[in-house]
Order: C-alpha cells, then sequence, then structure tokens
C-alpha cells in the first residue's frame, strides 16, 4: 500500500511535469516547478500563491481573455490579482474569493490560498485553455499555416437562390477549385526548380542571396524542430492527462472538505457555481482513497451502512452534500428538505437559514460518526468470531 | 509543362499515335523555334540519344495494335514510343466493359500505374494526363475507365482529360451502347473533361470535305488527330502572357469545364479540305468565323450544309426553341496562323450564345497562335460545351435502356461483376447528364 502510494506520487510528478514542459513549450514563461504544484494542493506559502498568479495571468494574457497595456511590470500585486480575476470571471470561473475579496483586502491573504488559484488553472486547463495556448504557438512557428481570416459569412438577403445564381455560384466554385490546382502544380514546381538551384549552387561559391536563403532556411529548420517538440510534448500530455485530472479531483476533495465554517460566511457572495460542478462531474473518474476517509459523514452513506450496503459506487463521484455549499439558497434548502425526510426535521424548506442548516448538518455528522463506530464495533466482532472458528491460524502483525 | 497521354486500347492507341505523328509534324514544319520547343517539351522528351520520345503509355489487351504503333513510330525516323512504355496481353477483353472494368483493369493495376508514374516523373512539371480510348468495346472502355479511376487516386490535383471516340450508331459491336454508358457515367465523375469525337460525324467530313472514297481507320484518326493537334499544340493565352500556355490541359478545363454537371466537350475546326487543295485555296478569317460561328450555333459540324437559319435569340426573344440555335455554355475558340491578330471574334460574344448564368466575357475565352498549323494557312477551331452532343447521347442512353429493359446480354456483364443495379446507378446518372444539358438555355 505503502509503496504504490509512493508510486502513485511520482507517477503524479511526472505527469505534471508533462504538463509544465507542455506549458513551457507553449511559449509561457512563468512555469511553477511540479513541487509548486503539490505544495500549492495543500494551499502553501505565499511564494507559491505567486507563483500561480503570475502564471494565471500569463495564460489569460496570452490568449486573450484580459488585456494589459505593460504587461510585464504591473503595478501591483493588487491590480495584477484584479486581472485575473476579471479575466477568470469571464471564462466562466466562479468562486469565494473572487466575490468576497473586495469586502476586506487585508483578508484577503487569509481567505485565498494558492489552492484556489490550482483549481482556477484546472478551470482553464478544463476549459479549453492548453489547446488555445498550442494553436498560437504552432501558428507562430510555421508560417506557412494558413489561418483563416474572419470573413463575412452573413448571406445578403437580397441574394436570389434561383437556379440561374446557383449554377453561376457551382460554376465560379468550380473555376476557383482548378485555379486551386494550377497555383498548387505552379508552387510545386517552383519548388522543384528552387531544390534544383540550391543543391547546384552549394558547392560552388556561396553568393550573398543564397547565404540569405540558407539562414532562412536554418531559421525554418529551428522554428519545425521547435514546432516538432511541440506537438511531441503535447501528445505526451495527451496521453498521461487523465493521471493530471484525477490528481485534481484530489484537489477539489482537499477543498471542499476543508473550511466548513468560512464557508457559510460567503455562501451569499457567491453566485453561480453550476458551471463548476457540470465541470466537476464531467471530469474523469475520481480518486477513491482520500475520499473514503472524507465521506463518512455523508448522510447516504450512512443510510447505506445501515442498509449494510456497499457504497463504493456512490464514492465514486462527488455526492451531493458536498456541493450543497457551493450552491445558490434552492439547492441548499433542496438538499436539506432531503436531509428533513431522513432526519425528521420540523422547518419548512423555503425559510431554513443557513446556521440552522450548519446545525443540522453537525447533528447528521454526529450520528453518522456514532453509526459508524457502531458499524465499526460489529465488524470487529464479526471477525474475531470468524478468527476463532479458524483453528490453527497463526497471525503475525506486519 | 508536359502531358502524358495514357492509350487505351486499339482505338485509342491508333488515333493517339496519329495524335502524335501530327504532332511532330506539325512542330517541326516551319520555322518557328519557340513554337516547336513548346510543342516539343508538351508531348514529348528525349531519349539519352536526343531522340524524340512520346510521353506515353501504350495499353492494350492485344499486341497486335501496340507492335504496330511502336513500329510504325519507329519507322517514321522522327519520333519514337519509349522502349519500355507499353503493356499488353494476349487476349482481349472481348468487347465487354465488364471483363476489362472488373477483370483485366484490376489484374493489371500495378504494372500500368507503374508505368505511368515513370512517365510522370520524366516530366519537369506535369501538366496533366490525357487517357485516349474509345467507348464502344471492350479494352478501351472498362479498362480505359479502371486506369482513369487509378489516376484520378494517384494524381488528385492534376488535371485528367479523357478523349472519348463515339461509335458509329449502326456500329458493329452489339453492346456498344451498353458499354458507352457504362463508360460516360463512370468518367463522369473521375474526369476534369471528356472530349468526344463521334465516328458518324468524322466519316461524314471524310466524305463530304475531303472527298475520300473509300474512308478507312486511318483517314479518321488523322482527321481526329488533326482536330485535337489544333486543340492542344502550343497557343498564346489570356494567363500565358505572351508567351506559350505552359498549361494546355488545365486551361482548357479552366475555359470549358467548371461545373460538375457540365464536361462534354464537342470540337469543331474549319477548313477541312484535300490536302492537295490546300496550296490552291485562300482564306480570311472573317470568313472563316463567320463559318465556324454558324457551324457552332446551327450543331453541325462542318461547313458544307450549314443551316443559315439558325440564330441565336436576339435580347428581347426569351423562347429558344423557335431559333433552333445551339447553346453553349462555354466556348474555347483556337485562331492559328497568318494575321491572327487582326481576326476580330465579336460574332462569338454574342450573349445569346451562352446561358443567360454566364456572361459572354466568362463563357469565351480565346487562344491564338500566329504559326499555321498543319499546313493551313489560317484555321479556326472551337471547342464548345455545349447542346451539341446532347442528342447522340440521347440517343445512346435510350437504345442502352432499351436492351437493357429486356435484359439483354446482362449476364454477360453480372458475370464479371456488373450488377444491374450498377446499370441503373450508370442510367440515373447519365438521365441527370442528359437533363442537365437539356436544361441548358
Amino acid at each position: 500500500m505503502q509503496r504504490s502510494k509512493a508510486s502513485v506520487s511520482v507517477e503524479v510528478k511526472q505527469v505534471i511535469g508533462a504538463l509544465c514542459r507542455l506549458l513551457a513549450a507553449s511559449g509561457l514563461d512563468s512555469v511553477p516547478a511540479p513541487e509548486t504544484f503539490r505544495r500549492a494542493k495543500f494551499s502553501g506559502g505565499p511564494e507559491v500563491a505567486g507563483q500561480f498568479w503570475k502564471l494565471l495571468a500569463t495564460i489569460l494574457q496570452r490568449t486573450g481573455i484580459v488585456f494589459s497595456e505593460d504587461s510585464s511590470q504591473l503595478k501591483g500585486d493588487l491590480e495584477h490579482r484584479k486581472l485575473v480575476a476579471a479575466g477568470l470571471w469571464q471564462t466562466g470561473y466562479r468562486a469565494d474569493w473572487m466575490c468576497g475579496r473586495e469586502a476586506g483586502e487585508d483578508e484577503e491573504g487569509k481567505s485565498l490560498s494558492s489552492r484556489d488559484l490550482l483549481l482556477a488553472l484546472g478551470w482553464l486547463l478544463a476549459k479549453g485553455t492548453l489547446e488555445k495556448l498550442l494553436t498560437q504557438r504552432v501558428q507562430q512557428l510555421d508560417k506557412t499555416l494558413l489561418t483563416s481570416l474572419p470573413v463575412n459569412t452573413q448571406v445578403s438577403h437580397e441574394l436570389q437562390l434561383d437556379l440561374t445564381s446557383l449554377r453561376r455560384l457551382q460554376w465560379l466554385v468550380g473555376y476557383l477549385r482548378h485555379q486551386r490546382r494550377i497555383l498548387l502544380s505552379m508552387i510545386e514546381e517552383r519548388a522543384q526548380l528552387l531544390h534544383a538551384v540550391l543543391s547546384a549552387g552549394l558547392p560552388s561559391a556561396v553568393s550573398s542571396s543564397s547565404d540569405y536563403s540558407s539562414k532562412a532556411l536554418q531559421d525554418d529548420c529551428v522554428c519545425m524542430r521547435h514546432l516538432c517538440d511541440l506537438l511531441e510534448t503535447y501528445l505526451n500530455w495527451k496521453q498521461v492527462e487523465k493521471v493530471f485530472w484525477t490528481w485534481m479531483d484530489s484537489v477539489v476533495d482537499c477543498h471542499l472538505t476543508e473550511p466548513v465554517v468560512k464557508t457559510s460566511v460567503h455562501t451569499p457572495h457567491v453566485c453561480h457555481h453550476q458551471e463548476l460542478d457540470d465541470m466537476l462531474s464531467r471530469l474523469p473518474t475520481a480518486q477513491k482513497g482520500p475520499r473514503r476517509c472524507r465521506e463518512d459523514n455523508e448522510d447516504r452513506r450512512g443510510e447505506r451502512l445501515q442498509d449494510g450496503m456497499d457504497t463504493s459506487s456512490l464514492l465514486c463521484r462527488p455526492s451531493q452534500a458536498y456541493r450543497v455549499r457551493l450552491q445558490v439558497e434552492r439547492p441548499v434548502s433542496d438538499h436539506i428538505s432531503t436531509a428533513k425526510r431522513l432526519h425528521d426535521s420540523t422547518k419548512a424548506p423555503d425559510t431554513f437559514p443557513a446556521s440552522q442548516a450548519a446545525q443540522l448538518l453537525l447533528k447528521t455528522e454526529a450520528l453518522l460518526l456514532e453509526r459508524r463506530d457502531r458499524q465499526r464495533q460489529a465488524n470487529r466482532m464479526q471477525l474475531q468470531e470468524m478468527i476463532g472458528e479458524l483453528e490453527g491460524l497463526v497471525l503475525i502483525p506486519p | 509543362m508536359s502531358v502524358v497521354t495514357v492509350q487505351l486500347g486499339q482505338c485509342g492507341n491508333q488515333v493517339a499515335h496519329q495524335l502524335f505523328d501530327t504532332v511532330c509534324s506539325d512542330a517541326q514544319d516551319g520555322q518557328r523555334k519557340t513554337y516547336c520547343t513548346a510543342s516539343t517539351e508538351r508531348f514529348f522528351r528525349r531519349s539519352s540519344q536526343g531522340d524524340l520520345v512520346a510521353r506515353a503509355v501504350l495499353i492494350d489487351m492485344e499486341p497486335k495494335v501496340i507492335n504496330h504503333c511502336m513500329n510504325e513510330a519507329a519507322h517514321s525516323g522522327r519520333w519514337s514510343y519509349g522502349d519500355t512504355s507499353h503493356f499488353s496481353q494476349k487476349q482481349g477483353s472481348g468487347n465487354n466493359w465488364a471483363n476489362g472494368y472488373c477483370v483485366h483493369g484490376p489484374r493489371h493495376k500495378e504494372v500500368v500505374e507503374e508505368l505511368v508514374r515513370r512517365e510522370v516523373e520524366r516530366c519537369d512539371r506535369l501538366a496533366g494526363l490525357m487517357a485516349m480510348m474509345s467507348v464502344a468495346g471492350g479494352t478501351g472502355s472498362g479498362v480505359g475507365t479502371f486506369v482513369t479511376q487509378g489516376l484520378r487516386d494517384i494524381y488528385p490535383k492534376s488535371f485528367i482529360l479523357n478523349h472519348l471516340t463515339w461509335p458509329y450508331e449502326t456500329g458493329e459491336v452489339i453492346v456498344q451502347n451498353y458499354n458507352s454508358m457504362l463508360t460516360l457515367a463512370h468518367l463522369y465523375q473521375l474526369s476534369d473533361a471528356i472530349l468526344v469525337h463521334e465516328n458518324d460525324t468524322v466519316h461524314r467530313i471524310c466524305s463530304q470535305l475531303l472527298n475520300i472514297k473509300h474512308i478507312s481507320f486511318s483517314d479518321i484518326n488523322k482527321l481526329i488527330a488533326h482536330q485535337l493537334g489544333s486543340v492542344l499544340q502550343p497557343a498564346l493565352t489570356a494567363d500565358s502572357h505572351g508567351g506559350y500556355s505552359r498549361n494546355p490541359l488545365g486551361e482548357l478545363v479552366c475555359a470549358l469545364a467548371c461545373h460538375p454537371e457540365y464536361k462534354l466537350l464537342s470540337v469543331c475546326t474549319i477548313p477541312q479540305m484535300p490536302s492537295a487543295s490546300i496550296a490552291y485555296s485562300t482564306f480570311s478569317w472573317p470568313a472563316l468565323l463567320k463559318h465556324l460561328r454558324q457551324m457552332l450555333i446551327s450543331n453541325s459540324k462542318m461547313e458544307e450544309g450549314i443551316d443559315w437559319q439558325a440564330r441565336p435569340p436576339a435580347a428581347s426573344e426569351r423562347s429558344r426553341s423557335l431559333t433552333g440555335a445551339n447553346t453553349s455554355l462555354a466556348n474555347l475558340l483556337i485562331l492559328r496562323g497568318k494575321d491572327v491578330y487582326s481576326a476580330e471574334t465579336g460574332g462569338f460574344e454574342d450573349p445569346g450564345l451562352y446561358t443567360p448564368w454566364l456572361s459572354s466575357g466568362e463563357a469565351l475565352n480565346l487562344w491564338k497562335s500566329p504559326v499555321p498549323f498543319n499546313k493551313y494557312e489560317k484555321s479556326a477551331t472551337v471547342v464548345s460545351n455545349s447542346r451539341a452532343l446532347l442528342r447522340p447521347l440521347d440517343h445512346m442512353v435510350r437504345k442502352a435502356w432499351n436492351m437493357f429493359a429486356s435484359r439483354a446480354y446482362i449476364h454477360q456483364y453480372v458475370k464479371f461483376g456488373i450488377s444491374e443495379e450498377d446499370f441503373l446507378d450508370s442510367f440515373t446518372s447519365l438521365e441527370q447528364v442528359i437533363s442537365s444539358y437539356s436544361q441548358l438555355c
């Protein structure tokens, strides 16, 4: 168990390394080390957060989500962070710290951890930012690529869509196709001739023009090599991406279990988390291990345990109970109404205050803990009975 | 820019051989060095001894015609075929399209494609491929279609022109209409343009204009080669910027066959007369062009017996049926000879000649060459994408359909793998072509 855990963490580190290499190859200059990601998961110190602020800011600027005139030297940290928050907001990301910061800026250090930033990064990656960066970089490297120009695709309403214009259009399209073929063959011929001239000219004295073109060729060659490296890095990343998302899932778990009290304070500020929730539910299979240890207080699990049913299937997805605090009033009360049914609460569902909800949850937790202990006890008894039946069996402690 | 010719079957080999002969003697006739160089580069390569070798691949399922062609060319002393550029078998396709398309074609695919590839690699730049064949028999039509299909796959960007010889309406092959129909239907999807010569028309020209008493295939082939040569020899085009055009097939296709439903091209040439009379005749551009224009309008392929009553509708008239005039989608007018730049071609710009959906500026293209072609002091050719071939095509499909309705000879095709379903598909696609050309007005 210990060893496999270690090998998993090594693998995760490698995978994050692949991501970092890809980010760096995509032209980002401030990519944190894989170790920094790990520290961010456990809300590492301010220097970790600082690196992620920088990374997020660069990504948002590169992808054109935010625009800042002097990207290199932002006036201050605050300015910087506001920009990132705005950019994330535009991509559809909503988090407590984005809303809460305005209330008290001093509080910011406490309320915002580097894990929040890591989650935001995860969001950006899941939204396809990586591919956007990649495309940009590829276009930079390969100048022969034709980028699709923004074309006005609006068809004039006055256009007569009768047979005559249709046939005319078909004719003209055919004409363009033929012209394209002619141009292609001309380019091919030109390339052949150039090749012949160059290969004939190389052994002889090198003129200035061929010197120039050979420099251009060398530049092209370097670009192509970069391009190949970039695509290879992307390929490597794609092959192990799943591991990253599993790890990211564990980050989400950490995030969701930790600050219960703070949440109730911030809930009124939080607006829409639906998108994030959808996102989370779409992520690849979650890690089971870490979640098992923190989901003991979940009510449904309690129910299942009572019934003596296997709960492993339930544990695969983040449960409603943990996302409750991320949602608006209504879903919260929805959940509570479920809880009410379960625990005979008498409160009206629509006017259920958060403090009472917390209380109820605490009560539920206590109940579930009690149940768990009972179950544990029963299990232990059962195990001892079973061992008692096996004669001549010796158990050696590890 | 060079054209690689693929000669398929008996007819294709004979016509192509004649074409090379015509082109070669025409190019070497005068003192025009540029013209000669351009023509030679287009159709020939130089062997290691410096002799002209046709850029051609000869394919037949019987060795006789190929051997004959190679010997004739070698004995001409002017040019020859490549020693290894031919492929033949001992047994023919038995006038069965299915035998050629389903059996011989696939069986010899690699060999044939390798021959073509070698010839293509010998071109500095490939202008396109020209497959020449008849549609009536089994090898030209069946193997030809299969080979064209393979070429389309290998050279998706290259222009492929198919030259087809249509059989006499009362031909000697009983299933010629089946073969023609299957060939045309398949080629319509593969080829960029299909240039057609009808044996009947060519025969009439030989008999009435050239005064040949006993018309042989050689006479017919010579005439076809003359008309083809007048199209394919170097000319100054709108895109060639003062030099001879380097892309004959591409420009031909661009000028005439941009619409996927209209690919059938017909040719008429003026003047055509016995070679003995040429020396005693005088030609004037206005007279030649006036005749050629009327030939185009009245849809007659020779200047004798032109219906002078046919006229294009004036702008006010919307109905063409009354005037009996042929409608063109696009025309390519090629003038060769003395004082070519003084020729007045305004008569071909009449919007009444064309469909309303293309302006006459787009529909008419003009190629010129100051070099007289094939001993004619002045000559004019029009390649036309028009309703000219509608009637013979309709005849062919109708006859084939009548036979198909009684399931005559179908089993001969089924046994090689062409099902009735395939027949029906081909009928459908040709009916579409007929309908498209019928709507051309």
